[in-house]
């Protein structure tokens, strides 16, 4: 390396180290420090003892960390695959050619900008048994009424429903893919004669395949994150049926100073998602198209 | 005419730097509680003229420390934070608060009520001075009584303890459910708003803790006997029409308002002292009365719990909060909350002080040396929130009394034995 080339470096590194130290004091230093503390007795203060691999064992045994890592996978693996659905949906419908579209755009878009705080309360208010729209719909269909929150055969699905309100956000990345497509595809399609229908299943449909591998991504990463609903509406119940692996995890470290048992849960959870983040890269090889618009 | 105000805007300036101040938190959203929380810090600002208090209201529960967990971690905690009295010992042992041994808190010690004292210790150091307290009784609204035929002065406490077998005659005349069987009515849920693990099983003369085994004891007989009431209860009414039931009148979160105590959805529930204020508030033509919670033996039972004023460890200003502890802790902040928001004093002078209680507050105020008292452990938190979880199941019937508080045991004594000699 000449001087020059060092000098450069050197500018280079200082235009850079703002983002350098936050990464190293905000990313790695947390990181190791987690790894350290899940291998120690650790209250959040004082001294942390070691007790070596004591805390995995213990999780093997832990009855409520199986349930809260059954209830976020059988989180996930209905809110992603059916986030993915409700966003294309959502983003069909945005796509329409009518006048007031802005109008309806704004109003599907709307719910996945409000504070999850405000959400909840309104989805408490529509989920009620008796006074809620959703159990007035059933009543119409003539199908018996459900205690959403209330039943722990029902609370993890109304969970689920909860996540869709939030499913604008991904409508609107679909609905930029979609604009993406040439219309003379569509064209094309139309003269060898298919249908709405074909021209979505064939021509959209796979051309919007990488947004759909990025949806399923953040998706799989936010569902196995999920936290708040359970924060703030059940507290993990009925009968710890909405007690998922992140609320167990905070619960841990603040309601009982178990900071040490909550990192090891946190650097399972992490091992967990890393495996499940290259399985879905390898699996989407055989279903993601990537020659949009060319 | 300039210079005057830059002068007036320096002394002021000055003034404001002379003031120590000091952070209070609290996790409390009842606004009538907030409201008394308010006026004692605005009468201690007044008559500490160095000291400015300010209360902050921060999120946190009865077990939920995150927020002060992760701000004392920080450096930015506060400099009195009001801590469930309870989970005391567990705070401390994590070594979140502060030791006020140094403040000579032992010599406060007599002021208080006994039980409420022991609670503020571990490893025989102090670390709080006891706030409120509280008693739990069965409300009974006399006009669903009457309205359901039954005489409301068959629950009158001078006829002393009612049974368990009178409430559940009552209760079952006042149930009522809609054409699909939905309860839109009823009578009693025991383990509704106050009527918790603990209620129960100390109502059946159960025991929760063996200091001398350092062990705790959820399948003590009488423990799981309230168990059995629970599950019993719930398995006659059809435990999941009752669940839907307060999901309906009681939805998560629901304001005080909205109680279906309050709106005559719920004719008697076990609730606190607390609970006369908010009757006054949101229901003051109500007619309603107080007795005693329902046992088998018709023997008087009921528990007291409470709050207190903490100095979390690293507090900036931990001379002038302390101060301001023995203020709010001491008989003027108890003084003002006993009256306004309708909560017992810990400081026991007060308990003499017949002008600040009516009627109903003085039923509770003499329950108080029957109370029973949550054994102060460091896994308090743990125990309460196992013992919550077990009762859920118990409630919705999906495990049997014995084996859900077998499992309490075995998860709570495992986090226990660290803390044992």
């Amino acid at each position: 390396m000449t001087r020059r080339e060092r000098y450069n470096l050197l500018i280079g590194l200082l235009f850079i180290s703002p983002w350098i130290i936050g990464f190293l004091a905000f990313l790695v230093y947390p990181i190791v420090s987690s790894a350290y503390l899940s291998f120690t007795r650790f209250s959040g203060f004082g001294a942390a003892q070691w007790i070596g691999w004591g805390n995995y064992t213990r999780m093997a045994g832990d009855a409520l960390f199986w349930k809260s890592l059954y209830n976020t996978a059988y989180y996930t693996l209905l809110a992603v695959p059916i986030g993915v659905v409700v966003a294309i949906v959502l983003a069909v419908a945005m796509n329409q050619r009518l006048r007031e579209i802005p109008i309806y755009r704004a109003a599907l878009y709307l719910p996945s900008v409000l504070p999850i705080y405000a959400l909840s309360f309104i989805f408490i208010w529509l989920l009620n048994p008796r006074y809620g729209l959703i159990n007035l719909v059933l009543r119409w269909l003539g199908l018996p009424p459900i205690d959403w929150l209330g039943d722990p055969a029902w609370a993890k699905f109304s969970i689920v429903l909860l996540a869709q309100l939030g499913a604008g956000q991904y409508a609107l990345i679909f609905l930029a893919s979609i604009r993406g497509i040439p219309q003379t595809l569509y064209d094309a399609a139309e003269i060898d004669g298919a249908s709405q229908w074909h021209k979505f299943r064939f021509v959209t449909l796979p051309l919007i395949t990488p947004v759909i591998l990025y949806d399923v991504v953040i998706g799989l990463g936010l569902g196995l994150q999920v936290f708040a609903p359970s924060y703030i509406i059940t507290s993990g119940g009925p009968v710890n049926s909405t007690l998922f692996y992140v609320y167990y995890l905070y619960n841990n470290a603040f309601r009982y100073s178990q900071v040490g048992y909550a990192s090891a849960l946190s650097w399972v959870l992490f091992l967990l998602s890393v495996v499940l983040a290259y399985g879905i890269f390898r699996w989407s090889r055989r279903w993601v198209n990537y020659e949009v618009g060319t | 005419m300039r210079l005057k105000g830059l002068v007036f805007a320096i002394v002021l300036l000055g003034l404001a730097m002379a003031q120590t101040q000091v952070t209070f938190w609290t996790s409390s959203t009842n606004p009538i509680d907030l409201a008394a929380l308010k006026n004692i810090v605005a009468g201690f600002n007044k008559t500490n003229p160095k000291i400015a208090v300010k209360l902050v209201q921060v999120t946190g529960s009865e077990t939920d420390a995150a927020k002060l967990m992760t701000a004392v971690a920080g450096g930015t905690g506060p400099d009195v934070y009001m801590l469930d009295r309870f989970t005391i010992a567990e705070r401390a042992a994590a070594g979140l608060l502060e030791d006020l041994s140094q403040y000579k808190a032992e010599s406060l010690a007599l002021n208080y009520l006994p039980y409420a004292w022991a609670e503020t210790q571990f490893g025989g150091k102090t670390y709080g001075l006891p706030f409120d307290t509280d008693a739990r009784v069965l409300y009974y609204r006399k006009d669903m009584l009457r309205a359901a035929g039954v005489d409301p002065n068959t629950l009158d406490p001078s006829k002393g303890v009612p049974t368990i077998k009178t409430i559940q005659d009552i209760a079952a005349k006042i149930n009522k459910a809609d054409s699909s069987g939905a309860y839109t009515q009823l009578g009693f849920i025991p383990w509704f708003n106050q009527g918790w693990h603990y209620t129960w099983g100390w109502a059946f003369g159960g025991k929760f803790y063996d200091a001398k085994a350092c062990k705790v004891t959820p399948t003590d007989p009488g423990v799981v006997a309230g168990f059995q009431f629970l599950y019993d209860w719930a398995k006659n009414l059809g435990p999941q029409k009752v669940q839907t039931f307060i999901s309906t009148y009681a939805p998560p979160n629901y304001p005080p308002a909205q109680d279906p105590f309050v709106t005559g959805k719920l004719a008697m529930v076990v609730t606190g002292d607390w609970f006369l204020q908010t009757m006054k508030e949101y229901a003051p033509n109500v007619d309603y009365g107080i007795t005693y919670i329902p046992t088998p033996d018709a023997k008087k039972t009921t528990w007291a719990g409470g709050w207190s004023m903490v100095i979390p460890k690293g507090a900036k200003q931990a001379a002038a909060a302390w101060e301001f502890l023995k203020y709010i802790a001491g008989a003027p902040g108890q003084r003002v909350y006993t009256k306004e928001s309708a909560h017992l004093p810990t400081w026991r002078a007060l308990l003499n002080d017949n002008s600040l209680y009516d009627t109903r507050h003085l039923f509770f105020k003499n329950l108080l040396p029957s109370a029973n008292s949550r054994p102060p452990l460091p896994v308090g938190a743990l125990y309460w929130d196992e013992l919550t979880s077990a009762m859920n199941k118990v409630t919705l019937n999906q495990a049997e009394p014995k084996a859900a508080l077998e499992e309490v045991a075995n998860r709570v004594n495992a986090q226990l034995q660290q803390f044992c000699k």
